[in-house]
């Protein structure tokens, strides 16, 4: 199966300002893949080149076999969109937004179906204006799915909006991986790129840093995992294990230590502990977030 | 088609609830009639002033609906990033730019309906009978005027912006155009600038569909300017069309801007070297202006073939004599008419000249005729000169021969002061009114005095002369009233009312003199069908004079007004004519 997004050495520029500094990736069919960077960071500049909606400096693009710069016609015709920074008419109503946009594309999906499943049925005649930032975003939703796209593109579809609209976005992006759909997501929220990408690039200042799913970017990196003991009584002595750190609390109750090789420390640190004849009293193993990456590969948090 | 008819609705839609949209279409045009309406008839309801009010409302509608309807939404549009969404959508700007077009004619169109209506019903506008050929004007017009306000909003990068550039293109279009102020009342420099001017052309456009029952065929120049700036306006509008605000125009696609006024450029620049256009309007004025209802009453009426009315009243409608009432005037109002007081004043048929001598066909000569309150004017085997267009002036009727006698004593009075070289006929008071310059009455009179004028032979004898006439009179033979003007010292006009005093002087009586001055003159010269009296269907070419002529005939000199084919002439603006 040919891939759905295939991206090479992409770049943009405007004038003197490189947004975009050289780009590769691919999308498989029914996958869910996640841009991930801060703000600037040439997330939503990719993206929009992908939807033929802005022209690249240079690079090969193909989206569903096409290329953007020269049938983004086709390319618009078969993929769902939800940006950025849009807006409706303040009077135009949720049900006339929906047969407006029916009426831009050959294929349609059922429009009364979709304005039920995105809870929209009972604000169908509510005009735009009137609306909450979650209804507007499952309306933008709502446009996005309206001809049936295989390939969804979401920018920062979350950005904006409270933690409950937050879920019920999360749980709908799931149903449509479950439907096979290929959906390529931007975002800063490492829980959601965690939680719903299959795959997923970092992006920093225009490039890619890091790519893959989530667990292998975690594994892959420098990062250390930190181990937490506690223990039933103090310890006495030193343990001498292998780590990159090892902090013993004042009252000598806890233990605290960073590595890159986790179980083995852990497996080590263990031992000597029982050797000692000290009681465990509880451990906690936290491996490093994309958080944790960004910040070791750039120097910088992500949510800054 | 689907996106196309999909806008359309949406558009539809939204601006029925929008209030603004209402406003500008129904509400604003409305105001802007009763306010002309009531302005131009002086507080009386006539189908008249209609004729100008009409043209000068759907101008301004068709204006605003296309500049601020057009312009300034589609750069909110722009700027609130509605167009952004639709740019990820497959469709082109072609639809948003048609649809906004086309919303625009939808909305605008059933106001103009209901302004004829109210014209028709209110003040008694007869439904203009190319009515198809109005509608279809106004459509393209709608159209062309919304392109244009779509041209301003891919040019303009704020709605603040866009709101400048509108006023600076509404503004002198709305007063320029000929559709709030007649073209001929402005300076000439304002003249010339108004034929650079789309609206002018549409204003022209309706007036002749409305004035003169003319159909879209006859008005090319019109259509053709409409659909010029439709067809260009729609093609610079999808080149710079922009979707986000984000998006910088490229300056050298502001250049794309003066390709949509390049015709008007060409148009305006060939109007202002042929005036063509200038003088169509003049000539469009001055039938609106003989379209006024007029009824002027209290007078002593002299009809021309004899009959006097002591306290009569006329009605004037569509340039002619609708009604002639001797008693029983009725109220103004009824008769949707313009009451015009003339008590005291006497109303006689235009005054007729079978004969003007040398010169008497020039565009001057037939000025000062009318001036004069001469209407008509017989010139024997001569081919009218050519006339610039709009030029007002005495009609101009050539006469196979001269008639056989014509006593021409003010000719022969002018012939004993050239012999004597005496000025005295330079300092009549209406020789000095109607001349084009008072330096040709000063060369004149210079050359006069040097001997520079060469005296007639034979010798003129003015005492033998008048005998002529009186006896002429008396043996009833039927007497014509002619001047030969253009001799020496024998004015375009004013020589008409000495040549009448002198036959009272002979021996005639006023009314007899009258009569040969208007009604046996026109019959003479082959008009006596339709002008020469006055008379119910005939041509309101009638002068007003303070007095009454016929007890003393110098009352002539003393003009109130001319009315010529039902349009009450500015006497000052005929000397004035280029």
């Amino acid at each position: 199966m040919p891939p759905a997004i295939d991206v090479r050495g992409l770049t943009k520029s405007y004038g003197d300002v490189h947004a975009v500094r050289g780009i590769d990736f691919t999308v498989g069919q029914g996958e869910v893949f996640g841009l991930l960077g801060p703000n600037g960071a040439g997330k939503t500049t990719t993206v929009e080149i992908l939807e033929g909606i802005r022209q690249r400096t240079s690079g090969e693009v193909k989206v569903l076999g096409f290329d953007p710069d020269r049938n983004a016609a086709a390319i618009k015709d078969r993929i769902g969109v939800c940006l950025q920074a849009t807006n409706l008419p303040d009077k135009c109503t949720v049900a006339e937004a929906v047969e407006l946009f029916s009426a831009f594309y050959s294929r349609n999906a059922d429009g009364d179906e979709l304005l039920k499943r995105l809870q929209l049925w009972e604000k169908r005649n509510a005009s735009y204006g009137t609306l909450s930032g979650g209804q507007k975003q499952r309306l933008a939703l709502a446009l996005a799915l309206i001809n049936q796209p295989q390939l969804i593109f979401l920018d920062e579809p979350t950005t904006g909006l409270d933690p409950q609209v937050r879920l019920e976005i999360h749980k709908l992006i799931e149903e449509l991986r479950a439907e096979h759909r290929t959906i390529l997501l931007t975002t800063h929220y490492i829980e959601e790129a965690e939680r719903l990408c299959d795959r997923v690039a970092i992006v920093d200042q225009g490039k890619i840093i890091a790519l893959g799913t989530p667990r292998e970017i975690q594994a892959r990196t420098l990062g250390h995992s930190r181990i937490e003991i506690l223990l039933a009584a103090p310890l006495e002595g030193t343990p001498p294990v292998e780590c990159e750190s090892l902090t013993i609390s004042a009252d000598r109750r806890s233990i605290s230590a960073s590595s890159s090789r986790p179980a083995r420390t852990l497996a080590d640190l263990v031992k000597w502990i029982d050797q000692q004849g000290v009681e465990l009293a509880d451990i906690h193993l936290k491996r490093p977030t994309l958080e944790d990456v960004f910040l070791e590969i750039t120097g910088r948090r992500l949510r800054e | 088609m689907k996106p196309y008819l999909a806008l359309i609705r949406l558009n539809l839609r939204l601006a029925v609830r929008e209030r603004a949209v209402l406003f500008f279409n129904y509400v604003f045009p409305l105001i802007f009639f009763f306010a002309f309406g009531q302005f131009m008839s002086d507080g009386n309801a006539g189908a008249g002033p209609m004729l100008r009010v009409i043209p000068m409302v759907i101008v301004i509608g068709i204006l605003g609906s296309g500049l601020f309807g057009a312009g300034i939404r589609a750069v909110i549009e722009r700027e609130t990033g509605i167009l952004r969404r639709y740019k990820v959508a497959p469709i082109s700007p072609a639809p948003i730019l048609v649809a906004s077009m086309v919303t625009g004619w939808i909305l605008y169109l059933p106001s103009v309906v209901l302004i004829i209506l109210l014209a028709h019903f209110a003040h008694g506008m007869p439904i203009p009978e190319r009515w198809l050929s109005l509608l279809i004007l106004v459509t393209l017009a709608s159209f062309a005027f919304r392109a244009v306000g779509l041209i301003v909003a891919s040019v303009a990068n704020s709605v603040a912006e866009s709101n400048v550039l509108i006023q600076i293109l509404y503004m002198p279009m709305l007063f320029l155009s000929g559709a709030t102020l007649p073209v001929s009342s402005l300076p000439p420099a304002a003249q010339i600038a108004a034929q650079f001017m789309p609206a002018a052309y549409l204003n022209t456009g309706i007036q002749h569909v409305m004035l003169r029952s003319e159909g879209i065929a006859a008005n090319l120049e019109s259509v053709a300017a409409m659909l010029v700036t439709i067809a260009l306006g729609t093609f610079i509008a999808m080149k710079l069309f922009r979707w986000e605000k984000e998006e910088r125009l490229p300056r050298k696609s502001k250049a794309w801007v003066l390709a949509v006024l390049a015709p008007f450029i060409l148009m305006g620049t060939y109007q202002a070297w042929t005036r063509e256009h200038i003088a169509e309007s003049k000539q469009l004025d001055r039938e609106i202006r003989r379209n006024h209802t007029r009824l002027i009453r209290n007078a002593t009426i002299f009809t021309g073939d004899g009959r006097v009315i002591p306290n009569g009243a006329i009605l004037i409608r569509g340039g002619r004599i609708a009604e002639v009432y001797s008693d029983q005037i009725p109220d103004p109002d009824s008769l949707r008419a313009d009451a015009v007081e003339a008590a005291g004043k006497t109303l006689l048929p235009g005054l007729i000249d079978v004969q003007v001598g040398p010169g008497g066909d020039t565009p001057e000569a037939l000025a000062s005729q009318l001036f004069c309150g001469v209407v008509a004017v017989g010139a024997v085997a001569q081919q009218p000169a050519q006339r610039p267009a709009g030029w007002s002036g005495a009609e101009l009727v050539a006469t196979p021969a001269a008639p056989t006698y014509i006593p021409a004593l003010a000719a022969e009075e002018a012939a004993l002061a050239v012999a004597r070289r005496d000025p005295g006929p330079l300092s009549r008071t209406l020789v000095q009114q109607s001349a084009f310059s008072r330096d040709i009455l000063q060369r004149t009179a210079l050359l006069l005095r040097n001997g520079g004028i060469p005296p007639r032979t034979p010798e003129p004898d003015p005492a033998r002369r008048a005998t002529e006439l009186r006896r002429a009179f008396e043996l009833s033979t039927p007497l014509l009233l002619g001047t030969r003007s253009g001799e020496p010292l024998v004015f375009h006009g004013p020589s008409i009312h000495r040549e009448l005093q002198l036959w009272v002087q002979a021996g005639v009586p006023a009314s007899a003199a009258l009569r040969a001055a208007t009604f046996d003159a026109a019959t003479s010269l082959g008009i006596g069908g339709r002008t020469g009296a006055i008379r119910k269907g005939y041509e309101a070419s009638i002068l007003i004079v303070d007095g009454n002529p016929l007890t003393d005939i110098s009352a002539t000199e003393r003009i109130s007004s001319v009315i010529f084919k039902g349009e009450r002439i500015d006497r000052q603006d005929l000397l004035s004519q280029k």
